[in-house]
C-alpha cells in the first residue's frame, strides 16, 4: 500500500499512555457478578432463541416436555398405585405423584443439561467473551421455562381429581424460583465437574436414580417409615423438601419444618459452593 | 508527502498502544495416545499427567493504534492461539497480555442458530457481543445495510451461501464498532466485492484509531491490508515489519512448487 507508512518493528521504550488492563483475567467475584447481570439479555437470550428453534422444527417436540412426564405419570400410577398398591396412605395419588414426578424431573433436567453446558459449547467459549457461568443460568432458566406447562398441568389434575382451589396455589411460583436456585447451584457445581472429569456424564444418572428413589416420588414416606432416624434421612433431602412443600401447597398434606428449612438451607448452600466453585475454574474453560 | 509525516519519530512515539502482550506463553493440555503400559491395559485407567502442547512460547510485541497487523506463518505457528490469548480467550500460563479495552474476535458464528432468521440472528449476535436489547435494536439496520441481505433476510441463517454468512458475521462483528478486531482467517471467505468492503470496513476501523490483528494464509491479502505483519515461527515472532518486507522473506522459505501455486 503505496501511501501507508509502515511502522517499524516495535520498540519497546515506548510509554503506554493509556490504562490498560489485563484481558482474560478473572474480574473479583463482585465484578463477576456485574459483569453476568450487564450481560443478562444474552443469557436470556440463548434459551429463549434454543427454544424457538425447537418449536419450530416439531410441534410435536414441544408437547413432549409435558407428554413425557404425563405419561411417566401415568405408568408409575398404574403400577405402583393400582398394581402394587403402594398408594396407601394417601388421599390423591394422581394428583401426588404428578407432583413428584414433574418437579423431581424439573431438578434433574435442569441440573443434567447445566453440568453439559461447559463442554457442549467450546465454540462458543472459544470465540466469545462473557462470563462463563452464564451457560449453566442459561440451561436452568431452560428448564424453568420449560416447567410451565408442567405446572399448569398440575394445577388441572389437581382440579380433576377434586382438589379446592385455594390461594396456597399461588405458592407454588416462588417454590419454582426456589427451586431453581437449587438448580443452578447443581448446574454450575456438576459443569465445571463434567468439564473436569467426563466421565461425570455417565455417573450423574445414577446419583439422580439415588436422589428420585430418595425424594418420595412415588410413595407417601410416613406410611413406610417409622423411625425417626429414617424420616430425617427424608427430611434432609431437598428435593424430598421441595416436593413436600408442593403437595401442602396443593393438597394440605403435612410436611415438617425440618423438610423446608433443610431445602432453604440447602438451596443457599448448593448457589454459593456451586457458583464459587464453577468461576474458580474459570480460566480453564476454554482448553479441549 | 503524507508518509514523510507518518514515520516522523515524534508521530510515533505519541501513538497509543492498544493490545500489548509480554512474553506471553500459551499452551494447550492434550491427551496423547500413548501405549498403555500392563497394568493401564488391565485396569482400563488412563494416567491422570496431561500433556502441553506449547503453542505460543514468549511472545512480546506492541499493538498501536492505526496498527492493522497481519499474522502469517506456517500451520501450527500458533498465530491463531496468539489470537485467542489477545482477545482474552486464552489466558497465557507465563506472562500476560493487556489491552484498552475488550478486543473483539470476529467469531461471532458460534453463537448464532442456523435454523433461526437472518434478522434473530443478527439480535443475537449483537448480544453475544455485549450489546444491550436496545443497542442491537439500534445497530440492527446498520448490520443489514452493510451485509446487503434485505432479501435474504428473513430466511433462516442455514439457507444463506458461505459468503452471505461471511458477510453476516462480519457486518456483525464490525457494526459494534470495536476498538481492537480480531480477525482469523475471516478475510479468505466471500467473494471480490466482499473483499473490497471488508478491507473499506478495516480502513475505517483502523482510521478510528483503532487496530485490527489479522491472521490469514493469503499472504496477498495480507500485503494489501496490513501496514505491518508479524511472521510467525513454532510459537515465537521471528520477524516484525513492513507488509512487503516480511511477505518477501516469508515467501522466500516456502518450496518452490509452492511459490508457484500462491503466484496464481
Amino acid at each position: 500500500m503505496a501511501g501507508l507508512a509502515s511502522p517499524r518493528a516495535a520498540t519497546r521504550d515506548v510509554e503506554a499512555p493509556s490504562p490498560l488492563f489485563e484481558v482474560g483475567r478473572r474480574p473479583s467475584t463482585l465484578g463477576y457478578i456485574r459483569e453476568m447481570w450487564r450481560r443478562r439479555h444474552f443469557a436470556a437470550a440463548m434459551p429463549l432463541e434454543e427454544m424457538r428453534v425447537q418449536h419450530m422444527t416439531s410441534v410435536l417436540g414441544n408437547l413432549w416436555h409435558i407428554l413425557n412426564p404425563l405419561l411417566m405419570t401415568g405408568v408409575y400410577f398404574l403400577v405402583f398405585g393400582v398394581v402394587l398398591g403402594t398408594d396407601r396412605g394417601v388421599d390423591n395419588f394422581m394428583a401426588f405423584l404428578a407432583i413428584g414426578v414433574f418437579q423431581y424431573h424439573y431438578t434433574q433436567k435442569s441440573v443434567m443439561a447445566g453440568s453439559r453446558s461447559v463442554v457442549s459449547n467450546q465454540g462458543l467459549i472459544r470465540s466469545l467473551t462473557f462470563p462463563r457461568a452464564i451457560l449453566p443460568l442459561a440451561s436452568v432458566i431452560a428448564q424453568m421455562i420449560a416447567f410451565v406447562p408442567p405446572l399448569l398441568v398440575i394445577f388441572l389434575i389437581a382440579l380433576l381429581t377434586g382438589e379446592t382451589l385455594t390461594w396456597t396455589w399461588a405458592l407454588l411460583v416462588p417454590l419454582v424460583v426456589a427451586q431453581g436456585f437449587l438448580n443452578l447451584g447443581g448446574a454450575l457445581l456438576f459443569a465445571r465437574l463434567t468439564h473436569k472429569i467426563p466421565d461425570m456424564e455417565n455417573i450423574l444418572p445414577f446419583l439422580f436414580r439415588l436422589v428420585f428413589y430418595g425424594s418420595g416420588v412415588l410413595y407417601s414416606v410416613d406410611r413406610f417409615i417409622a423411625s425417626g432416624m429414617g424420616q430425617m434421612m427424608f427430611d434432609l433431602n431437598p428435593l424430598y423438601g421441595y416436593i413436600s412443600m408442593a403437595r401442602w401447597a396443593i393438597m394440605g398434606d403435612s410436611v415438617s419444618d425440618t423438610a423446608v428449612i433443610a431445602a432453604a438451607v440447602w438451596t443457599v448452600v448448593a448457589l454459593v459452593v456451586g457458583f464459587f466453585f464453577f468461576i474458580g475454574g474459570e480460566q480453564e474453560y476454554a482448553n479441549e | 508527502m503524507s508518509e514523510a509525516a507518518a514515520i516522523a519519530p515524534a508521530a510515533q512515539a505519541s501513538t497509543r498502544v492498544m493490545v500489548r502482550v509480554e512474553e506471553a506463553c500459551v499452551r494447550y493440555r492434550v491427551h496423547t495416545e500413548r501405549r498403555p503400559t500392563m497394568r493401564e491395559r488391565l485396569t482400563g485407567a488412563r494416567r491422570a499427567t496431561p500433556s502441553y502442547v506449547e503453542a505460543v512460547r514468549g511472545v512480546s510485541l506492541d499493538v498501536r493504534a492505526g496498527d492493522i497487523l497481519g499474522l502469517i506463518g506456517g500451520n501450527g505457528a500458533g498465530k491463531s492461539t496468539l489470537m485467542r490469548a489477545m482477545g482474552g480467550l486464552l489466558p497465557p500460563h507465563r506472562g500476560r497480555v493487556l489491552a484498552v479495552t475488550q478486543p473483539v474476535l470476529l467469531g461471532v458464528g458460534a453463537a448464532l442458530k442456523p435454523q433461526l432468521s437472518g434478522r434473530r440472528n443478527i439480535t443475537l449476535g449483537l448480544l453475544a457481543l455485549g450489546m444491550t436489547r436496545t443497542q442491537a435494536h439500534a445497530l440492527g439496520p446498520d448490520v443489514v445495510e452493510f451485509a446487503e441481505l434485505d432479501e435474504a433476510l428473513d430466511r433462516p441463517l442455514k439457507t444463506y451461501s458461505s459468503g452471505m454468512k461471511a458477510r453476516l458475521h462480519f457486518a456483525i462483528a464490525t457494526t459494534v464498532a470495536p476498538e481492537i478486531l480480531l480477525v482469523d482467517e475471516a478475510l479468505s471467505v466471500g467473494d471480490q466485492s466482499f473483499k473490497e468492503k471488508s478491507a473499506a470496513r478495516l480502513q475505517e476501523l483502523k482510521e478510528r484509531a483503532g487496530a485490527v490483528v489479522v491472521v490469514s494464509h493469503s499472504l496477498d491479502e495480507i500485503a494489501e491490508t496490513c501496514n505491518r505483519v508479524c511472521w510467525m515461527k513454532d510459537g515465537q515472532i521471528v520477524m516484525d515489519d513492513g507488509p512487503d518486507e516480511v511477505v518477501a522473506a516469508y515467501r522466500k522459505t516456502v518450496p518452490s512448487k509452492k511459490r508457484k501455486k500462491q503466484a496464481r
